[in-house]
Formats: structure tokens, sequence, C-alpha cells
């Protein structure tokens, strides 16, 4: 059994993608991110099987990375939103051309230049495809350090499952702050079982063509039903969430990542003077966890999403509760972050305002 | 030094102590005075790093825009307004990684740009990684075996391509990098001064120092409309020559190319929409 380590959130993306079978890597500096560059840098250059480049720009890196796990690897880059924008045709074309690759966005304020304090600004991008055309990408959010290190290794086993490339959606706090984690065995990447798709050699066998371009509009549609038909499995199979005080609550406060713990500390506050609050954590952001959502509002009416940005993961927890309950909405934008008093504040005038103390 | 008009006063400047920024900083408002240039007539754009923070510090018209993209951005704006002087400014991590390509294209697109980069050979924002400009062997947290690429040679890349104006200055000698950003403003067509630069908390190597010890200026002798010359001069081993390598005045400028200032230079924005002349072109594009 491996034992807890202390270790900061970036760091703990990188030893987590080690020990995954990661054995390439692609970066380029940007803050607040760099400790997980600087993680990988050194991890590959440790390993006798693994490859690290500084490319000259994002695009390069994320291009990299397409030519890396088109050539077998388990491959990884990472950035910080301005250069994740970069990233996005990249991540357009592992989507087309179903090849796997994980991308960690250590999300900042934005939008343009912004700043580098931790936000929640990318949520659409992220989830809603970002990149051009008719696709979807699995997005995670871990919300502890040992989560970090969990989803990792569920990152790289599911963009291999799937073959779509995965997203890793944290923020700066998420990566500066140190937990205790205790890490998966690694994997030994000998174990793997081949791909039938990569490109390593025609020797004896017909040559494998990967392509994103179909002139061909059937061709096209073929493979727009194929992403599709994918994107249901996937929609049923992984959505993820945490659900922290629900079962007797009659208001529920929604929120991913570094806001769900600023949440969880509210909720907590609100429980000891007698609310009945609870809180639903959505872990996988897409596909989104639209069935507890659905449960709950069967016996709850008042719903509160909190993120850091003016208001975008709100637009999926209204689609889940398809019109029932009133959805109320708390953000701070531009690299803020609440405190739980604020959200408790802001919990406890809903709860009075809408009489559910009388519940 | 005496106070000149773009100076920005009594301001917070957030580069080291003893960054060679701040010569840069002071070589070029003092340039600008000594040209006799009019504040509200230029324009200094530039990107992201601790050089692109330069423009804040200069009393004018300031455009900070994406990461490698000055370039563009101030080929947008001399196209649009030629009045203008337009000068992008960056790093070497800003202009030849991130903007490698525009840096190539601008040479041959040949606009009236003026393109001062820092060159400190590290990519000092983000604290610390090899930059396109480091040497061999130059080791950081990223690059934990030392760089094993070759470091870019913007010089002989510029004068490869036949670059209209290609100069290289070092922070340390303020007066002459200010001459050099002189000649190269008042060139007309795209102008590249490439300005050593000292990191005093990421380039142990690279120091004021060692840039002393291994840079030398051009003999009087070196004649700069002489591009084989020039190329071979940018291409030597050992210590960094400084000064103007090559001029190419014959070159046409992108301004003078494009139609609408064939007749007149007056600036898009000023200009009157002839609403004949663009009924008649309308009518011209219409079928049946």
């Amino acid at each position: 059994m491996s034992k807890k380590v202390l270790m900061r959130g970036s760091q703990a993306i990188g030893e987590a993608a080690v020990r995954a079978g990661c054995r390439f890597y692609a970066g380029y500096p940007i803050t607040p991110q760099n400790e997980l560059t600087e993680y990988m840098a050194e991890a590959m250059d440790g390993l006798n099987d693994g490859t690290f480049i500084q490319a000259e720009s994002e695009l390069a890196a994320i291009n990299m990375v397409i030519g890396a796990s088109m050539a077998g690897a388990r491959a990884m880059t990472s950035s910080s939103s301005p250069g994740i924008s970069l990233k996005q045709e990249g991540i357009s074309f592992l989507a087309a051309q179903e090849l796997p690759a994980v991308i960690v966005n250590t999300m900042r304020g934005g939008p343009g230049l912004g700043n580098i304090a931790p936000s929640q600004s990318d949520y659409f991008q992220a989830t809603r495809g970002g990149g051009h055309g008719d696709y979807r990408t699995i997005v995670l959010a871990p919300a502890s350090g040992q989560e970090l290190a969990d989803l990792t290794r569920t990152a790289f086993e599911y963009a291999d499952k799937y073959r779509s490339p995965v997203l890793i959606l944290g923020d700066g706090m998420m990566g500066q702050m140190m937990e205790p984690i205790v890490f998966p065995e690694p994997i030994d990447v000998r174990t793997f079982s081949p791909k039938s798709w990569i490109l390593d050699g025609a020797k004896g066998r017909p040559s494998r063509i990967i392509l994103s371009l179909l002139l061909n509009p059937p061709e096209q549609e073929d493979l727009n039903w194929r992403l599709a038909r994918k994107y249901e499995i996937i929609t049923r199979e992984i959505p993820m969430s945490e659900s922290y005080m629900t079962s007797d609550a009659n208001m529920i406060v929604i929120a991913y990542g570094t806001a769900a713990r600023i949440a969880k500390g509210a909720v907590k506050r609100v429980r000891e003077l007698g609310l009945k609050v609870g809180l639903l954590r959505p872990i996988t952001l897409w596909p989104f966890p639209n069935r507890p959502l659905k449960e709950l509002s069967r016996h709850v009416r008042e719903f509160l999403v909190f993120e850091m940005n003016m208001g975008q993961m709100i637009d999926d927890v209204k689609l889940a509760l398809e019109g029932r309950g009133n959805v109320h909405f708390y953000g701070r934008p531009g690299g803020i972050i609440s405190t739980p008093d604020e959200i408790a504040k802001t919990i406890n005038s809903i709860y009075h305002r809408q009489h559910l103390e009388e519940d | 030094m005496k106070r000149v008009p773009f100076d920005m006063g009594d301001i917070d400047i957030a580069w080291c102590p003893g960054c060679g920024n701040f010569k840069i900083l002071d070589a070029l408002k003092q340039a600008l005075t000594e040209l006799d240039l009019d504040p509200e007539k230029l324009v200094i754009v530039s990107g992201i790093g601790q050089a692109a923070k330069m423009p804040h510090y200069v009393r004018t018209n300031v455009f900070n825009g994406l990461h490698g993209r000055a370039i563009p951005a101030a080929t947008g704006i001399k196209t649009a307004n030629p009045e203008l002087t337009v000068i992008a400014e960056g790093g070497d991590g800003d202009m030849y990684g991130e903007g490698g390509n525009h840096f190539l294209h601008a040479i041959r697109r040949n606009s009236d740009i003026t393109n001062i980069v820092h060159n400190n050979m590290v990519y000092a924002l983000t604290k610390g990684q090899a930059s396109p400009t480091s040497t061999i062997g130059f080791t950081t947290p990223v690059q934990v075996g030392g760089v094993t690429e070759e470091p870019f040679n913007a010089i002989a890349v510029a004068i490869a391509q036949d670059a209209s104006f290609v100069a290289r200055a070092f922070s340390g000698d303020e007066d002459q990098t200010k001459d050099i950003i002189k000649e190269a403003i008042a060139h007309r067509g795209y102008a590249l001064v490439d300005i050593l630069q000292n990191c005093v908390s990421f380039n142990k190597v690279n120091t004021y120092q060692w840039f002393k010890e291994n840079t030398y200026y051009l003999e009087d002798s070196h004649d700069p409309l002489n591009r084989i010359e020039a190329f071979k001069r940018a291409t030597e081993e050992g210590k960094l020559p400084l000064g103007i390598f090559y001029r190419n005045p014959d070159k046409p400028c992108f301004e003078d190319t494009v139609p609408a200032y064939h007749t007149s230079r007056t600036p898009l924005f000023k200009r009157k929409v002839d609403v004949r002349k663009l009924q008649v072109l309308i009518d011209s594009k219409r079928s049946g």
C-alpha cells in the first residue's frame, strides 16, 4: 500500500499522471501552473521511457500531444485559461480523430488576459466544446488533493476507453493547496492492452490513416453519428457527483471544485443554525450529473448555484431541473474568492425569504 | 537624466532592482525625445512578459495585447493609420517563441514598424524557464538536464530573409542603445532591434558582466549594405557583435503597397465614404 504524502495540488496531478502511465508531456510556461510543468520535466527526466518537451507555444504543445497520442503514448498537456484557448483547435482535432489525451486547465480570471487568481471562468469553454465542430470533451472537476490524484488516473482511463480528450478543470488555489494524498500504485505501461488504431508501422498489414478531413458529407455524417453514439454512452456511464447532507435538506447548494469546498464550509455553518441545507457537488461537469438533481427536485424547492464566475454551470442546473424549483445564483468573478461566511449569509437570506424554516 | 516628455513621473515599476529593462526604458524614452516625436503620434504595442510591461511606463498610446501577438496588432495599427509611429515591443519568448511565426512574416511584409526585442535569454515573468534564445546547457527547474536546442539567432534569420533593418544592442550601454533605437525608428520599413539584457533573478549565466565580456561593437568599417558580410557577422562564433548589421533601404514598405495609400496618406478613420463610388461598386456586383 502507498502511504500518505503531503503534496501541492499541481504536483499531485503530475505524480498521478506518471503513475497512470503518462509518458509524454508537452507544455508552455504560463502562470499559475508552472509547478505542474516543472514536475513533469523532472519526472520524465527520471524515467528512461518518458518524454518532456517545452514547446515554442501552446499550439505546438497540443499538436505534439496529438502526435504522441497517435503514436500510442499516454499523453498530457497543461495550461491556464488563455493558453487553453490557444489549444482549442487541437482539442477539436483530438475529438474528431478520436485520440485520447489529457488536458489540465488551471483556470484564472478572464476574459482576455485577465489575471492569475483562482477562477471558474472557463466552464462554458470546457463543457460546450471550446473549439469548433460538433463534439464534446469529458470534463472532471476535482475538489481536493486526493481527488486531483484519483481523477488524473480516471482521466487517462477514460481518455483511452472512450478515445477522447479529457479535461481536468482546476484553479490556482487547488494547484497551490497542500494536502495529504495516497497515490494509487503505478501502472506498468507494458501491461496496457495494445491499441488497434495507432500508427506504429504497417509491416504485414494495411496502413492506418488518422485524419479529420472528410470532404464527402456522408462520411462526415458517419463520424458525427459515431461520436454522438459515443457521447450517449459516456453520458450514461460516467456522471459523478457528491451529495453532502442532502437527505433531509429543503435547500440545496450546487458548486464544484474550489467553490464546492467553500460551499461545504457554508453548509456546515448554516446546519449549526438549524437550517436544513445540503450540497450537491458535480465531479463530472460533462457529462453533467442530471439524475441526482432531478431526484432532489422531488422534495426540494430552492436551489442555490455558487460559482466563481457570473453564472455558467447554472445553465446545466436549470437543464437538469427541467423547470422544477427556484434556481438562485451567487457568484464572484475576476479571481475573487468568497468566504464560507459570505455564502452562509446568502443561504440564510434565501432560506428565510422563502420561509423554509416553516417546512 | 533630464526629464523627457515620455516620462510617467513617479510610478510603480514591477521589475526587479538591477533589471536591464530599466536601461532599455530610459534609452527608449531618450531616443523618442531626441527624435522630437509627439507622444500623441506614437503607439507602443506589446504582448506578455516582463519586457511587455514596458509600454505601461511610457507616457504615450499603449496597446498591451496577447502573448506573441504584438507584431500583428502593430501591423493593423500602422496600416489603418500610417501617420502614427508604431513600435512593437516584447521579450525573446514573446517575439521569437509564441510570436515567432509573426516575426518571420513581419520581415516579409516590411510594414513600417520598429520591433524592439528585450533578449535576456530566459522566461522571467513565469519565473525562469529556458527561452528560444537560451544557450545550450542552460539549466532551469524545467530544463533539468540543460537546454539541448540551438538558440534562435534572430539577427541571422532576419538578414537571411532580407529584413530592411537589423541591429543588436546591449542594455548596459544606454547611449549606444539609444542611438540604435533612434536609427531603427527613423528607418522606413520593418526594423529589428534585438537588445541583450541581463535578468538578475532568473539568468545567472548571462549576467551583466557576461554580456560586457561577450559583446563588442561592429567596426566602423562594417558596411551594413553588404548582406553577405552582415550574415557572416551574425553567424560568427564567439563574442556577440553589437550595432547595425544590415540595412536594405530599397525594399518597398507594406503601407506603400496598399492601394488605399497610393494617392493619399490620410488615415482611414479620417476619410469620408465616397457614396457614389460605393454605389457603382455595389451595382457592379448585382446580378441581372
